[in-house]
């Protein structure tokens, strides 16, 4: 049987029901973040590409901006009936993958990408099982449905479960 | 045609265009001389696409690439990139060292100084002849190179030409070598006020 995959592009926020994969595919500096509530059966993506919302500017896609993609993710989660004190969280990415050059480590999107996301969750008070951040590898992330696990793979260590958000 | 933010005419994407060619003709002049091989290149597409579509050009696939990274300072400022397939990264290493990494794992110093070279000397010959053009000053700052699933490295790019605030001009070209089939993309993330900036020192700035 094929498992139906719900792609969630870059600046991008998707909410699934019952079957299904979500899957945010290479992530390098960006971030996927995975909410679920298993009791009310949904999940959704976000495909982070940056820390906050630019001042002065109009945020016309609130998947790009962690503290805007995390609370539109919560809220179209809720209109699908999950609540808050249910929700697990798990995440991953915010690497820089250009690890060879001396001006690698000026690069840092990654890295506040993954402090942003940390605090706004920390302050939201949601449960997070597990998270997979920084380094220098890209990730593609992916969520079953059926099983409740997050997994990760990389070019070079293939993939691997990062944990359950199913299970108690 | 896709749409082009500030309405950009046809007047003004071919100069884009002309500059691109005449920018990448100089980058794989450099690129024979160092491997004694001759290079050609052909461009199918320029296209602004808002940033976060840039993955979208190499098919949103996870196969390894090597990427050769720099951003652009001066008065033009964006980010340039040349992208090579895996095994066609290993054909360059090869002409290059006479040897290459098995996988992504195995590159070392050497590979990936060998890698930082090439890109210094593509990405410097576009732009010197961009400068030369324009009368324009534009520096490329040091090299970075990755190893990793397309998609990571095009998103990453994206990302930081996002930062800029700005829809990206993105130059897909396809480069290839006769004796050994070696393939490349050549991506370009200039900020829209540095095109303009560009187009306005040709003279062909948009009437008001």
């Amino acid at each position: 049987m094929v498992t139906e995959q719900t792609m969630v592009g870059m600046a991008d926020i998707q909410v699934i029901d019952s079957k299904g994969q979500l899957v945010c595919l290479g992530l390098g500096s960006c971030i996927g973040v995975c909410i679920v509530d298993p009791q009310a059966n949904v999940a959704g993506m976000a495909h982070i590409m940056l820390p906050a919302t630019f001042p002065n500017s109009v945020n016309d896609k609130p998947g790009k901006f962690a503290d805007s993609a995390l609370p539109t993710l919560i809220s179209l989660l809720e209109k699908k009936g999950a609540q808050k004190s249910r929700m697990k969280v798990a995440y991953a990415g915010g690497a820089q993958v250009f690890k060879f050059g001396e001006n690698s480590s000026k690069l840092d999107v990654g890295l506040r990408n993954s402090q942003a996301v940390a605090e706004w969750l920390q302050s939201s008070g949601l449960k997070v099982i597990s998270s997979d951040v920084g380094g220098t590898v890209g990730r593609t992330v992916t969520y079953s449905m059926d099983s409740g696990d997050f997994k990760v793979r990389t070019v070079q260590k293939g993939e691997s479960t990062l944990c359950n958000l199913k299970g108690s | 045609m896709p749409s082009t933010p500030r309405n950009f005419g046809e007047v003004q994407l071919s100069a884009i265009y002309e500059m691109a060619n005449i920018g990448l003709g100089n980058a794989m002049t450099a690129l024979s001389e160092v491997t004694g091989q001759p290079f050609n290149m052909t461009i199918p597409r320029v296209e602004f696409l808002p940033s976060d579509q840039v993955p979208l050009l190499l098919g949103g696939d996870e196969v390894p690439t090597v990427a050769v990274y720099m951003p652009i300072a001066g008065q033009v400022e964006g980010h340039i990139a040349f992208l090579f397939p895996w095994e066609s990264a290993k054909r360059l290493w090869n002409m290059l060292l006479g040897q290459a990494p098995e996988s992504v794992a195995d590159i070392g110093e050497l590979e990936a100084s060998a890698m930082l070279e090439i890109g210094n000397m593509l990405n410097s010959s576009f732009l010197n002849a961009l400068a030369d053009m324009t009368q324009m000053q534009m520096h490329a700052t040091p090299p970075l190179v990755a190893a990793e699933m397309s998609y990571a490295i095009l998103s990453t790019l994206a990302t930081e030409a996002a930062l800029s605030q700005s829809t990206a001009l993105a130059i897909e070209t396809r480069l290839e070598c006769s004796t050994d089939e070696i393939q490349g993309v050549f991506v370009c993330l200039p900020t829209i006020e540095s095109i303009e900036k560009m187009l306005s020192a040709l003279g062909l700035a948009e009437a008001a």
